[in-house]
């Protein structure tokens, strides 16, 4: 029983620090663990490859901005959206792994929403893939919450006193999706020109989506 | 008490690292893996991971768990590879001295003539043909368990004032310390979600309610708002929270 608890509660002591038997180049760390996986058959390395093909080059921002034109165009989209987003995500086949619950928030003049996780990086991969560094900085996960504003301006973004700013900290599995507000000046725009303007820092709220010239 | 992970709030922290063109503006673009390295870092991690032997609170712990020296100066990837190893270990799928072999053979540069030409895989083993499937449906939290929530939406509620891990010391929780024993409001209640303090340490599922609850920024910050009018929202677990009459 005492040596399940040790176990348990992350206490390895047998080898509390097998990871420090790593060497200190994180590259042959990296390479080290991957060719005992490897040997032993645990992992396979055309599964490797097909997981960073599949988020290099097909599961990115671009998903996510195609959701947010839909929105846009489409009220009654908007309004599924809004009720249950991982239904309404899934209708353009976006699902899945960090994202299997999704909640969109709504940009509106008076209520600006940003997400963070301050704990770990939870980040709806379906809609927009791997974070990026900033997301997840200490820097970010630390300061977001305490002084959003002061954030939102190292982007580049100065938003009116009077509008409100909710934070939303990602502390369990549901994943958030900001819906930015559609730039002036775009009401003859077909969906695919408006998700062209719709940019992956405009859908976690420190950017808002491009203006057009 | 808390762990280095649990930052949300802290001093100390400088700037974001905001990626800037040459004209200082801020771009949108980051190449998914900056290096290869952390490519392979992360997709061995979940194909690891995909072996069934642990779950993602399992997971997150033992990142959380690592030395606080360790935790500060490794980057991202670093902390990944780090945990992962240690779990490996701890669930028997490799042994230290397996580790230490291929270690040194990484230093000295022969680690390539030891790779098998003939592996047999492992029936666990996470094969490219299913990769697809399987992140399609993903690891779905919710249970559709019989429990129904104690707090309705619009109820006022305060948050447990220590860590609410009543099994555990020094165990796994997703209350952050930054809004311990603050007052918030019921924003919404979003089904029964697998409970990770007793996921994360092998004590089941324990499926429960899940509520967003909203705390208004001069609740958590006090008169260091930057304006009363912001609002926090975190998703929260019914054990983290108390009633409190309206």
């Amino acid at each position: 029983m005492i040596e399940k608890k040790k176990i348990a509660d992350g206490h390895h002591h047998s080898h509390d620090h097998a990871h420090s038997h790593l060497p200190s180049d994180p590259e042959l760390r990296v390479k080290a663990v991957e060719t005992l996986l490897l040997n032993k058959g645990l992992i396979d390395s055309k599964t490797l490859d097909e997981l960073i093909d599949t988020y290099e080059n097909r599961i990115g921002p671009k998903n996510g901005a195609n959701v947010v034109a839909k929105a846009w165009v489409d009220p009654e989209y908007k309004k599924r959206l809004l009720i249950d987003a991982t239904s309404a995500i899934r209708e353009l086949s976006y699902q899945g792994r960090q994202g299997e619950n999704m909640v969109v928030v709504e940009n509106t003049p008076e209520i600006h929403n940003v997400i963070v996780c301050t704990l770990c990086s939870c980040y709806p991969w379906p809609v927009l893939g791997i974070p990026p560094t900033w997301y997840k900085s200490d820097e970010y996960r630390s300061r977001t919450v305490r002084e959003p504003r002061k954030v939102l301006l190292e982007f580049g973004l100065s938003l009116d006193p009077k509008v409100q700013i909710k934070v939303w900290d990602s502390t369990a599995e549901i994943r958030y999706l900001v819906l930015p507000m559609r730039p002036k000046g775009t009401e003859d725009m077909g969906e695919s020109e408006l998700a062209e303007l719709v940019t992956r820092n405009s859908m976690i709220g420190t950017g808002l989506p491009k203006e057009i010239k | 008490m808390s762990r280095l992970h649990d930052m949300g709030g802290r001093f100390g922290d400088g700037s974001i690292p905001v990626p800037r063109n040459d004209e200082n503006e801020v771009v949108n673009f980051e190449p998914t893996f900056k290096y290869d390295w952390h490519a392979r870092a992360w997709a061995i991690t979940l194909a690891a991971g995909a072996l069934g032997e642990w779950n993602i609170d399992v997971s997150r712990h033992y990142r959380e768990c690592l030395p606080p020296k360790d935790y500060i100066n490794f980057s991202y990837y670093e902390k990944w590879l780090a945990a992962l190893v240690n779990l490996l270990i701890d669930k028997e799928l490799i042994s230290l001295n397996e580790l230490k072999e291929y270690v040194s053979a990484a230093k000295n540069g022969t680690i390539d003539n030891i790779i098998e030409k003939e592996i047999i895989l492992d029936e666990r083993t996470w094969l490219a043909k299913d990769v697809q499937k399987t992140l399609g449906w993903g690891g779905p939290s919710i249970r559709d368990v019989n429990v129904s929530p104690v707090f309705n939406i619009g109820d006022k509620v305060i948050t447990q004032n220590y860590s609410p891990n009543k099994d555990i010391t020094g165990g796994h929780t997703r209350l952050p310390k930054y809004a311990m024993g603050r007052v918030g409001v019921i924003h919404s209640y979003n089904n029964n979600h697998v409970f990770p303090d007793k996921n994360a340490h092998g004590l089941g599922e324990n499926p429960l309610p899940l509520y967003t609850v909203e705390f208004k920024s001069s609740e958590l910050w006090g008169e260091l708002a930057e304006s009363q009018n912001d609002s926090i929202l975190l998703d929260l677990w019914e054990p983290y929270l108390k009633p409190l009459p309206n």
